[in-house]
């Protein structure tokens, strides 16, 4: 499996190029567009900001999700 | 479509940066960006953004561009910016049909915030000769005291796909008539819309022999948006986008010492009172709430209603809620188009998720419409059992939450209880329950109506909420002071030297 994702993806990326990511991570609590609007921040900062203990598991989780 | 873009000046592949009519800047390392009709799911155009090195040049000709503009007098600029009106009465119909294009709202909403540009260049021209200061007695003998606005500066104007051109016009208009310049970052959901303005912008300074006062840098929030709100040249930031950012943006300004203004998420409630005309309660809800597919941040979320006509109000909302006529914005008799991105129809169905988890029940709705594009959805209420966590948040789509009360206590008590302060309404005929609505202890929120829905703001009206909605106010009233810096002036016109207080420092 290809890696399709990564802690260094732009969420404006994110959510443009895998838009299926935003219903996947807003079911766990993490939301990477408000009021429609992709936030400016890599994946990974926002895991940061939202104290998310072990980010790369949640990528891991996400490109198999994506797969 | 094509006439539309042709008569709006919209190549295939459009430049993202721009200080003038003649001040086009491409950078070939400049990525494009793809103008996705949210309808169809198809290209419109393509746009190549801005880059550090177009957005200097931009943000040098918007710097020089503010010295001319703000040594022209106020009441001239005024007439500059009734041009701007002119040239957008004269270009509505594209404009407006650009809007639906480009974003999904339905047309009549589409042409209608064309028609709010218009609205407030009107009420600007007005402003420039009114920009009034105050003059105060001074305590000084001999003295006089008073205060002057004047122009701030070049202003960094950030705005979100759901207005794409009302919300720049409410600051560009405005920021125009008290003398300063600004530079536009659009959503890169909708460069085109921007595109357009420009167009037109340029022809106005074309004609005046201008440049660099209206000016766009088209670009990724994380690229052109962080150079903005970190620009020290940029005394101030006008943001309109999610709370989340609102707090990244208000961050890095105040850093710089800079100033913002601030238009964040909302999570507007309708309370109806036992008194309430029903039938006229259910019109603006179903307005509000279906409204350019619950993407405004006015738009309806929650509905407060009195047990007793809970039952009989629930019903007539749901009834209405299924004569909703969903699919192509462009299209008479259509009442709700798509979302804005997949992202966005992805995001309401997770928090349709959550809200049955928290014990909602959907009464109506809750579906995508396939059949009908990728981006369709139905629009959805769910009654909650209470206010319950998924509803303090704001999901940018059609879901609207019923829930019940007991007494105008409990229903305010409720209203406020939710982060966000934007817009609120009640629905009454009892003068006491407004009034204690209208009250110190009633509503939080920037904008309260009486018998009236939370959207669709006028113009002259300042703009803007309290608490996580970030507390700025955009167009109308005194809004423009934001606009400008306050000087107060003392000038003594006698021989002597009092000081103030009636220190005494050196005989």
């Amino acid at each position: 499996m290809e890696p399709k994702v990564t802690l260094d993806i732009p969420i404006e990326d994110l959510v443009l190029k895998f838009p299926e990511s935003v219903g996947f991570l807003t079911r766990k609590g993490i939301r990477c567009i408000r009021c429609g609007e992709p936030l400016w921040c890599t994946l990974g900062e926002l895991l940061e900001e939202d104290n998310i203990p072990d980010p790369q598991n949640i990528v891991d989780e996400l490109n198999e999700f994506l797969c | 479509m094509k006439e539309i873009l042709e008569k709006l000046q919209i190549k295939d592949v459009n430049v993202g940066a721009c200080a003038g009519p003649d001040d086009w800047y491409e950078d070939p390392a400049g990525e494009e960006i793809v103008s996705i009709n949210p309808t169809t799911g198809e290209p419109i155009a393509k746009v190549i953004q801005a880059t550090e090195k177009t957005y200097e040049q931009v943000l040098h000709l918007a710097v020089e561009g503010f010295k001319t503009w703000r040594m022209m007098p106020a009441p001239k600029r005024g007439l500059i910016v009734r041009d701007l009106g002119e040239a957008l009465r004269e270009n509505k119909e594209p404009l407006g049909d650009l809007v639906t294009l480009e974003m999904g709202k339905i047309r009549a909403e589409g042409h209608g915030e064309v028609q709010e540009m218009i609205d407030i260049c009107d009420f600007a021209i007005g402003l420039s000769r009114q920009l009034y200061g105050l003059s105060m007695h001074s305590e000084r003998p001999g003295h006089r005291m008073y205060e002057q606005w004047h122009p701030l500066g070049a202003i960094g104007v950030i705005t979100a796909f759901n207005f794409p051109v009302a919300v720049w016009a409410w600051n560009a208009a405005i920021a125009a008539a008290c003398g300063d310049t600004t530079v536009w970052k659009p959503s890169s959901e909708t460069p085109l819309t921007a595109i357009a303005i420009q167009h037109i912008a340029n022809q106005v300074m074309a004609d005046h022999g201008l440049k660099g006062i209206f000016n766009i840098t088209i670009g990724r929030g994380a690229v052109v948006g962080e150079h903005m709100i970190n620009d020290s040249r940029l005394p101030l930031i006008s943001f309109t986008g999610s709370t989340r950012m609102g707090r990244r943006v208000s961050e890095a300004v105040a850093r710089r010492f800079g100033r913002t203004i601030l238009e964040l998420g909302g999570n507007n409630a309708v309370i109806v009172a036992e008194d309430a005309d029903l039938e006229m309660a259910m019109r603006t809800i179903l307005f509000g709430a279906v409204g350019t597919a619950g993407q405004r941040c006015t738009s309806t979320r929650r509905i407060i209603m009195h047990k007793s006509i809970a039952s009989e109000l629930s019903e007539r909302i749901v009834n209405a809620y299924k004569q909703v006529t969903t699919g192509d914005p462009i299209e008479e008799g259509t009442l709700m188009g798509p979302l804005v991105t997949k992202g966005a129809v992805e995001d309401m169905l997770a928090a349709l998720e959550k809200a049955k988890e928290q014990g909602g029940e959907v009464l109506c709705g809750g579906n995508r419409l396939f059949d009908l594009g990728e981006q369709f959805v139905e629009p959805t209420i769910v009654k909650m059992p209470k206010q319950t966590e998924i509803v303090h948040i704001e999901t940018f789509a059609p879901i609207l939450y019923f829930m019940e009360y007991e007494d105008i206590e409990e229903a305010i008590q409720l209203h406020n209880e939710v982060p966000q302060g934007l817009s609120s309404a009640v629905f009454t005929t009892n003068l006491l329950t407004a009034e204690k609505f209208l009250s110190h202890e009633g509503s939080d929120c920037g904008i309260a109506n009486v018998n009236i829905g939370t959207s669709g703001a006028e113009i002259g009206g300042a703009f803007g909420g309290e608490k996580e909605t970030g507390g700025g106010r955009e167009s109308g009233s005194d809004a423009w002071k934001g606009y400008m810096r306050r000087q107060t002036n003392t000038i003594n016109w006698s021989k002597e030297l009092p000081l103030a207080q009636g220190i005494k420092f050196v005989d």
